[in-house]
C-alpha cells in the first residue's frame, strides 16, 4: 500500500510545485503509515529524479515510451492508473495545475476513487478521510469525505511547504507497453512565450498609476517586477496618457486579473480599476493619501510617496533572492 | 393672352414635376413606421410659432442667427408677392392684389427692403462658405455634392433677389416715367431707379421689369422643383417639421411596445416558459434600414439642411469620433433614395444586401454617442438625432445581440446582481454606517405605522460608488436636518434600467423598469426624491409609459425650495470668496431643462460663482453618458472629459461644483489628469450645502 | 457535426454565499442562479462556430443535471442560442455522479465535441468533464483555450506552462475549456428569448449511479483583515511579511 505522487517533468526537470507536491504525499503518507512512491512520464534527468528523494519520496519511477511523448490525457491515466492498481497504492498525489486537472478526473473513473481537488491542507481526517479545500471561488471552504477505497487529491498550488526528508532513493526507469493503449493526441504546433510574462498569466503583478507621477518614474517598478518574476500593469489614466502600453491597463474597462500578489504603487482604488484587481489573493497598496479607497482593499499598505518606497523595495528584494 | 397661356403651361409643368416629386416621396413615407399620434394642436402652433417663424433656436448662434433670420422672414413677405404673380400670370393682371390697399403697401414695402436685405445675407453666407473656413461646413458627410448643392442654391436665391429687385425697379421705374399710378411702395427699388432715372426709357424699364419678371417666376419654378432634391429642401420642410416635433422633454426616449409585451409574459411565472410570441410577428426591434426608421425620422432627414450646428456641438465630435449627427441624417436620407425606388419597382421586401446600417452608418459611430442631447438641442427645425441613434443601437442588441464587450458585462451585472457593476444587493446600506443618525428602510418599518412620505431614490452609484457614498450622506445629512419625511428602500433597490436602455438594450431596461414599478406599488409610494440626474429622468420621463406615476424630485429643486422658503439656513462663511464654477449634467440640463436651481443654490453660498464658455444649454458633455461611463472610448483625438475639465480650469474657479455621480467621476478624473486635484476640489451641491451648514 | 455543452447552475458572483442548516448547505434564499461562467463562454464558442457556415457544426445542444428549479438558467441558455436542452432531472451529490449521468445522456443522444467548463464558480472541481470522456473511453484535451474547425477538422488550442499548443484528437472528444475559448459571453437578443420560450427541453430520469465523495460541511473564511501598515520608512518590512506571513514571494 502506497501513496503515488505524479511528478510531471519538463522537458526532463522539475519545479518548486514538484518538491512541494512530494513533501505533502509524505506528509499524508505519514498520516497512513504508507511509503510514497514518486512517478514520473517522459524521460528525465538522473540528478533530478535523485532531488525528489529529498524530500521523502522512497521510490522514484520514471516510466518513457516513445509513443508518449507529448501529454494525452487518455493514455496517460491508464499508464497511472494501471501503475497504481500494480503497486496497490490508495492514495494518488496530482498537483491541480492544468495536468494535474487533466488526469485526475480520468483516473477518479477509471479506479472508481473519489477526488478531492485543489486541497490546501493534509487531510483533517482519516476516518471518514475528510480533506480541505476551496469552494465558491474562495468565499468559503469545504470539508470534503472521500469514500472509496482509493482516494485522489490534487494540491492547489502554493499552499504547501516543502519538507526536507531525504531518502536516498535511487530513480529507477522502466518503459511502458503501449500496445492497447489509445495514443490519439497530436500536438500540431507550440508556441512558448519568450520573455515577458503576460499580465493575465502572472502570479505576480506590480503595477503603477497616476501617483507616479512621470513615465520616467517606471524604472524602479519595471525592476521590482523583474525582480519578483511577475508581470507590469498600470491604470487607465496612465495607458491613456500612454506612459504605460494600453495591455497593461487593469480595471474595469482593461483587463481583469487575479494574481496572487497585486503591488499598487501611487493607485487610488477607484471602483473602475478595483473591479479589475479585487479577486487578487493579496493587495499591496502604496500610496500618500491615507484616505484612497484602495487602502480599504488590500492587506497590506504602506502611506508614503511611491517614488520613495519603490528603491528600498527593490532593494529589499535583491537581498531576499 | 399668350402670355397668360405660355404662364400656364409653365405653371403646369412646374406642378406636373412637383407632384412627380411629391408622390415619390409619399411612398417613400409609406415604408416607414409610425412614430407618435400628432395631438395637441394649442401646444404645436405655439412652438412652430417660436421656433420656426420667430427663429428661436437659430438665434442660439446670435450673429449669423441674426442674417438667417432675416432671410426667412424675407421669403415669408415675399411669398406674399410671389403668390401675386402667380395670379397675375394666370388672369392676366397686373398687381391685382393692390386692392388691399395699406396693407398691400406694407407688404410689398417690406419685400422690397427684405429682397436687398435677403440678397446681401446670402451674399454674406456665400463669402463665409468660400473665403472662410468654417469648421462646421466640413466632416467626411460633406461631400462635394454638398457644397455644389449650396453653391446652387444660394445663387438662385441671389438671382431671385436680384430679379425681383429688377423687376421692381423696373416697375416703379417705367410706371414713374410714364406717369402712370404705382400699386404698392418699393423703397429700395425706387431708391435704385431713381438713379438711373436719366439713363433709361419707360420703355426700357418696362423691358427690364418683363424681363426680371419672368426670371423671378420661372427662377421661382426652377427652384421649387430643385428643393426637394437639395440640401434646402428645408424651405418647405422646417415649418411642417416643426409643428410635427416630438413634444416630449428632450430627455424622454420613446417606449418601445412590443417589448413590454414580451417583458410581460416573462415576467408572469404562468407565461414564462409556455405563451406564444407575439401574435403579431414583429416585422423588427429597432432601425437597421431606411424602412424601419419612422415617418418623422425621415421627415427629419429631408428637412435637414446640413448645417452642421449638430455636429459642431456633438461631444463625440468635437473630440475626434467618427460620430456626426448631421450625417446619420444625411446618410438616412441617402439610403432612401437609394432603397425607396428598388421598393417602388420591386414591393416591399426587396432586399439589395445593403442596409443603412453598417453600409450607412457604422456601429463605431453609433457606439460613440453619449446621449447628451446636444445635436437635437441645436438644431434650429428640432430634428431629433438621438432617437434615430438609440432605435439603431436598440437594433444592433436587441436583434443581434452585439455591443462592445463592455457594455454586456454591464448588461449581465444589471440582470444578475441589479447594478452595472458587480456589487451585491446586500451591500446597498453600507453608505448608512456611522452618520450620526438613523436612516429608515421601508422594509424595516413597522407595519400600520406612520408610512413616510417620500422614498429617496438612492441608485446605484450613492450605494456602490466610493466617492459618490459621500454625496449621498451628505445629502441624506441634510434631509435629517430638514425632518423630511423620508425612507429607502435599501437591499430592494435595484438599477432603475438607464444605463441599458441608454445602450439600446430596451428589453434589459423594461424588465428592470417593471420590478422597480411592483416594488414600488407594494409601498404605495407617491413621492420619490433623488441625488442622481439619470434617476430622475427615468422616473419623471419614462417609467409612465410602464405605469409608474409619481412625483419626482430632483435634490436641487428640494434644496433651492427650502432656502426659498428661509426653512434651510446656510452661513456662508468658509464659502463666500471661493471661486465656484457648475458643470451642468446633461440629464438635468438639456434633458429636463433643469438650469436654475444649482445656479441659486450655488448663489447663496459664493458671492464669486463664474460660468463655463459653454453652460446651460450649451453646457459639454462630461462624456460618460450613452453607456460610455462604463466602456472605454471610440476612437479619437481626445477624450471628452479632458475637454470638459480643460474648459472648467478655464473658468479659472477654485472648485467645480457638479450635480451628477457620472459627471463627478469624470471631472475629479479630469482634474487628476491635469494635475490639478489639490489646487481645484471637485464637490457636488450636496456636499457645499452641507459644509454651509455645519458651520 | 454536434455539439454538446455541459451547464451547471451557479449562485451569481457577487452573491454573498451563506450556509444554513448547520453549515451543510448553501443558503439559497435571495440567490440569483446564473450560467456557470466557464460554460457560458463555452456555449458562446459553439455558437460562434456553429453561425460559421463552413464549420460543418449543424447544431449546439446544451445539457444540465439538476431539479425543475434550474429551468430558467437552461432558458438562458436557449435564448442565448442554444437549439436544443437535455435535464437529468437529479440533484447530484458530487462531480462524479453528474459525469456519469451526462455519460448516459451522450451515449444515448450522440455528440461529435463535448465541451465542458474546466471548473463551476460554486464547487471549483475540475472534474467533471474529464471523468465523462472516461466514462465514454474518448480521448479529453484539458486547458482548452481555443477550438475551430478547419477543413471540417476540430483544432484545438491547450495551454501549456509558458505556452500553448495546437492540438488535435479524434472526434468524438471532451474539451475542457477555460479562459480564453471566447472573447466574452454572448447576450440573449430578443428574439432568442422569444423562441426560447418554445425550444425543446428534452428531460432524463437519473440512471443508477454511485457517488465518491460528499461534502460533510462549509466554513467561512476568517473575515478579510483590514489593511495592516508598514512604515514607509521601512519598507524591507512589506517584503519580510509577503515572504512569511502572506508566502506569496
Amino acid at each position: 500500500m502506497s501513496v503515488l505522487v505524479y511528478t510531471e517533468n519538463w522537458d526532463g526537470k522539475f519545479k518548486k510545485l514538484s518538491y512541494e507536491l512530494v513533501s505533502y504525499a509524505s506528509s499524508v503518507a505519514e498520516m497512513l503509515n504508507m511509503k510514497v512512491i514518486a512517478l514520473t512520464i517522459g524521460k528525465a534527468d538522473d540528478d533530478e529524479l535523485r532531488i525528489l528523494g529529498n524530500y521523502g519520496a522512497a521510490r522514484i519511477i520514471n516510466l518513457v515510451s516513445d509513443r508518449l511523448t507529448v501529454l494525452d490525457n487518455q493514455a496517460y491515466a491508464k499508464v497511472i492508473a494501471d501503475y497504481a492498481q500494480k503497486e496497490g497504492s490508495k492514495v494518488i498525489v496530482f498537483s491541480n495545475n492544468m495536468t494535474g486537472k487533466a488526469l485526475a478526473p480520468r483516473l477518479s473513473v477509471r479506479l472508481k476513487a473519489g477526488i478531492g481537488s485543489g486541497v490546501s491542507k493534509l487531510p483533517l481526517n482519516l476516518d471518514p478521510f475528510t480533506v480541505y479545500k476551496r469552494a465558491y471561488s474562495g468565499n468559503a471552504f469545504a470539508h470534503v469525505i472521500i469514500r472509496s477505497d482509493i482516494k485522489i487529491l490534487t494540491l492547489a498550488q502554493n499552499s504547501f511547504e516543502i519538507i526536507e526528508k531525504p531518502t536516498g532513493a535511487v530513480p529507477e526507469t522502466a518503459g511502458i507497453d503501449v500496445d492497447g493503449i489509445p495514443v490519439n493526441t497530436t500536438v500540431t504546433e507550440t508556441r512558448k512565450q519568450t520573455g515577458k510574462i503576460l499580465l493575465t498569466d502572472a502570479d505576480i503583478v506590480v503595477s503603477g498609476g497616476r501617483g507616479m507621477k512621470s513615465p520616467d518614474n517606471w524604472a524602479p517598478l519595471v525592476e521590482l517586477a523583474s525582480l519578483l518574476n511577475g508581470a507590469t500593469a498600470c491604470s487607465r489614466p496612465v495607458s491613456d496618457e500612454g506612459w504605460r502600453p494600453h495591455e497593461e491597463h487593469t480595471g474595469q474597462t482593461g483587463k481583469i486579473i487575479a494574481p496572487n500578489l497585486y503591488m499598487a504603487f501611487g493607485i487610488s482604488g477607484a471602483t473602475q480599476h478595483l473591479a479589475g484587481i479585487s479577486s487578487s489573493r493579496f493587495i499591496v497598496a502604496i500610496n500618500s493619501d491615507k484616505d484612497a479607497p484602495i487602502f480599504k482593499a488590500a492587506q497590506y499598505g504602506i502611506i508614503g510617496d511611491a517614488m520613495k518606497v519603490l528603491p528600498k523595495l527593490v532593494d529589499a528584494v535583491k537581498k531576499k533572492i | 393672352m399668350t402670355k397668360q397661356i405660355v404662364f400656364a403651361v409653365a405653371l403646369f409643368l412646374t406642378f406636373a414635376v412637383f407632384f412627380y416629386t411629391v408622390n415619390r416621396l409619399i411612398k417613400f413615407f409609406s415604408f416607414t413606421k409610425p412614430a407618435f399620434p400628432v395631438k395637441d394642436f394649442g401646444k404645436r402652433f405655439r412652438l412652430m410659432m417660436r421656433v420656426a417663424f420667430g427663429q428661436s433656436k437659430i438665434f442660439r448662434r446670435p450673429v449669423i442667427g441674426f442674417f438667417h433670420a432675416l432671410v426667412f422672414w424675407g421669403f415669408c413677405v415675399i411669398l406674399f408677392g410671389s403668390i401675386e404673380m402667380v395670379i397675375d400670370g394666370l388672369a392676366g393682371t397686373e398687381r391685382v392684389l393692390h386692392f388691399l390697399g395699406p396693407v398691400y403697401n406694407f407688404i410689398i414695402a417690406s419685400g422690397d427692403i427684405f429682397a436687398i436685405v435677403v440678397a446681401i445675407s446670402i451674399s454674406i453666407f456665400s463669402i463665409r462658405r468660400n473665403f472662410l473656413h468654417i469648421k462646421r461646413f466640413s466632416g467626411i458627410e460633406m461631400k462635394t455634392r454638398s457644397h455644389i448643392d449650396a453653391t446652387i442654391s444660394l445663387t438662385l436665391i441671389l438671382l431671385l433677389m436680384i430679379s425681383l429687385i429688377g423687376m421692381n425697379a423696373g416697375y416703379i421705374g417705367f410706371k414713374t416715367l410714364s406717369g402712370e399710378p404705382a400699386f404698392g411702395i418699393y423703397p429700395f427699388s425706387k431708391f435704385i431707379s431713381s438713379n438711373f432715372q436719366a439713363s433709361f426709357t419707360a420703355g426700357q424699364y418696362h423691358l427690364l421689369y418683363e424681363i426680371c419678371w419672368w426670371s423671378h417666376t420661372l427662377g421661382i419654378f426652377i427652384f421649387a422643383n430643385y428643393l426637394p432634391y437639395s440640401k434646402h429642401f428645408h424651405v418647405f420642410m422646417s415649418v411642417p417639421n416643426v409643428f410635427l416635433s416630438r413634444l416630449d422633454p428632450l430627455g424622454k426616449l420613446a417606449n418601445m411596445d412590443n417589448i413590454t409585451r414580451e417583458v410581460r409574459l416573462m415576467l408572469d411565472p404562468n407565461t414564462a416558459f409556455t405563451a406564444a410570441s407575439a401574435d403579431v410577428p414583429v416585422e423588427r426591434f429597432g432601425i437597421k434600414d431606411s424602412d424601419d426608421a419612422t415617418w418623422k425620422n425621415y421627415f427629419d432627414s429631408l428637412s435637414c439642411t446640413e448645417c452642421g450646428r449638430c455636429t459642431s456641438v456633438c461631444p463625440a465630435n468635437i473630440t475626434g469620433k467618427k460620430l456626426s449627427p448631421r450625417k446619420v441624417m444625411m446618410d438616412l436620407r441617402a439610403r432612401m433614395k437609394e432603397k425607396g425606388p428598388l421598393m417602388i419597382k420591386n414591393g416591399k421586401d426587396f432586399n439589395d444586401n445593403r442596409s443603412l446600417l453598417r453600409n450607412f452608418i457604422s456601429e463605431e459611430e453609433l457606439w460613440a454617442c453619449t446621449t447628451c442631447n446636444a445635436c437635437a438641442k441645436e438644431c434650429p427645425i428640432n430634428i431629433n438625432q438621438p432617437s434615430l441613434i438609440v432605435d439603431m443601437r436598440r437594433y444592433l442588441v436587441l436583434e443581434e445581440a452585439s455591443a462592445p464587450g463592455e457594455l454586456k458585462s454591464v448588461f449581465n451585472n444589471i440582470e444578475n446582481n441589479g447594478a452595472p457593476w458587480q456589487y451585491p444587493a446586500e451591500d446597498r446600506l453600507n453608505w448608512t454606517r456611522d452618520l450620526g443618525f438613523e436612516v429608515s428602510v421601508f422594509s424595516a418599518l413597522p407595519a400600520g405605522g406612520a408610512k413616510p412620505e417620500c422614498l429617496f431614490w438612492v441608485g446605484c452609484a450613492g450605494a456602490f460608488d466610493d466617492r459618490y457614498k459621500k454625496v449621498v450622506r451628505a445629502f441624506a445629512t441634510i434631509l435629517n436636518k430638514l425632518n423630511v419625511s423620508y425612507a429607502v428602500l435599501g437591499k430592494e433597490e435595484t438599477c432603475t434600467g438607464d444605463p441599458a436602455r441608454r445602450a439600446g438594450n430596451e428589453m434589459l431596461y423594461q424588465m428592470q423598469a417593471l420590478q422597480v414599478i411592483e416594488i414600488l406599488k407594494g409601498y404605495d409610494i407617491k413621492k420619490i426624491i433623488t441625488t442622481c440626474p439619470h434617476c430622475y429622468n427615468i422616473f419623471k420621463n419614462e417609467y409612465p409609459d410602464l405605469g409608474g406615476n409619481y412625483e419626482v424630485i430632483n435634490y436641487l429643486q428640494l434644496i433651492d425650495r427650502y432656502i426659498e422658503e428661509g426653512r434651510l439656513k446656510l452661513n456662508r462663511k468658509s464659502l463666500r470668496n471661493v471661486s465656484i464654477t457648475f458643470h451642468d449634467p446633461c440629464y438635468l440640463g438639456r434633458a429636463n431643462d433643469i438650469y436654475s436651481e444649482p445656479r441659486s443654490i450655488v448663489g447663496s453660498l459664493t458671492d464669486n460663482f463664474v460660468e463655463m464658455k459653454r453652460h446651460k444649454s450649451f453646457a459639454l458633455c462630461c462624456g460618460a453618458g450613452g453607456g460610455q461611463m462604463f466602456k472605454e472610448a471610440e476612437k479619437g483625438s481626445k477624450e471628452i472629459f479632458i475637454e470638459r475639465t480643460e474648459e472648467a480650469l478655464a473658468a479659472d474657479a477654485n472648485l467645480v461644483a457638479t450635480a451628477c455621480p457620472f459627471c463627478m467621476t469624470m471631472i475629479t478624473d479630469g482634474l487628476k489628469y491635469k494635475n490639478k486635484e489639490e489646487e481645484i476640489k471637485n464637490l457636488d451641491i450636496a456636499e457645499l450645502v452641507v459644509r454651509a451648514m455645519e458651520e | 457535426m454536434k455539439i454538446l455543452v455541459c451547464i451547471s447552475n451557479v449562485p451569481d458572483t457577487t452573491t454573498k454565499i451563506k450556509f444554513a442548516e448547520g453549515n451543510t448547505s448553501i443558503d439559497t434564499s435571495g440567490i440569483q442562479w446564473v450560467i456557470n461562467p466557464w460554460d457560458e463562454l463555452s456555449l458562446t464558442r459553439a455558437l460562434e462556430l456553429k453561425d460559421d457556415a463552413l464549420s460543418g457544426v449543424k447544431s449546439v445542444t446544451v445539457a444540465h443535471v439538476g431539479p425543475a428549479g434550474s429551468e430558467p438558467t437552461i432558458r438562458k441558455a436557449l435564448a442565448i442560442g442554444a437549439d436544443d436542452a437535455v435535464r437529468v432531472n437529479y440533484i447530484a451529490p458530487d462531480a462524479y455522479s453528474v459525469a456519469a449521468q451526462l455519460a448516459e445522456v451522450i451515449k444515448k443522444e450522440g455528440f461529435d465535441i463535448v465541451m465542458c467548463g474546466i471548473e463551476s464558480s460554486d464547487f471549483n472541481g475540475s472534474a467533471v468533464g474529464g471523468m465523462i470522456s472516461e466514462f465514454l473511453a474518448i480521448p479529453s484535451v484539458s486547458s482548452v483555450s481555443g477550438l475551430k474547425i478547419e477543413d471540417g477538422i476540430p483544432v484545438l488550442t491547450r495551454e501549456i506552462d509558458g505556452g500553448r499548443e495546437s492540438v488535435k484528437v479524434p472526434v468524438p472528444f471532451v474539451a475542457v475549456v477555460q479562459k480564453g475559448i471566447a472573447k466574452e459571453p454572448r447576450i440573449a437578443s430578443m428574439r432568442g428569448i422569444m423562441t426560447a420560450r418554445t425550444k425543446p427541453v428534452r428531460l432524463y430520469e437519473p440512471v443508477a449511479a454511485e457517488s465518491l465523495t460528499e461534502t460533510a460541511r462549509f466554513e467561512k473564511p476568517a473575515p478579510r483583515a483590514a489593511c495592516k501598515y508598514i512604515d514607509p520608512e521601512n519598507p524591507a518590512q512589506l517584503i519580510e511579511l509577503l515572504q512569511n506571513e502572506a508566502k506569496v514571494i
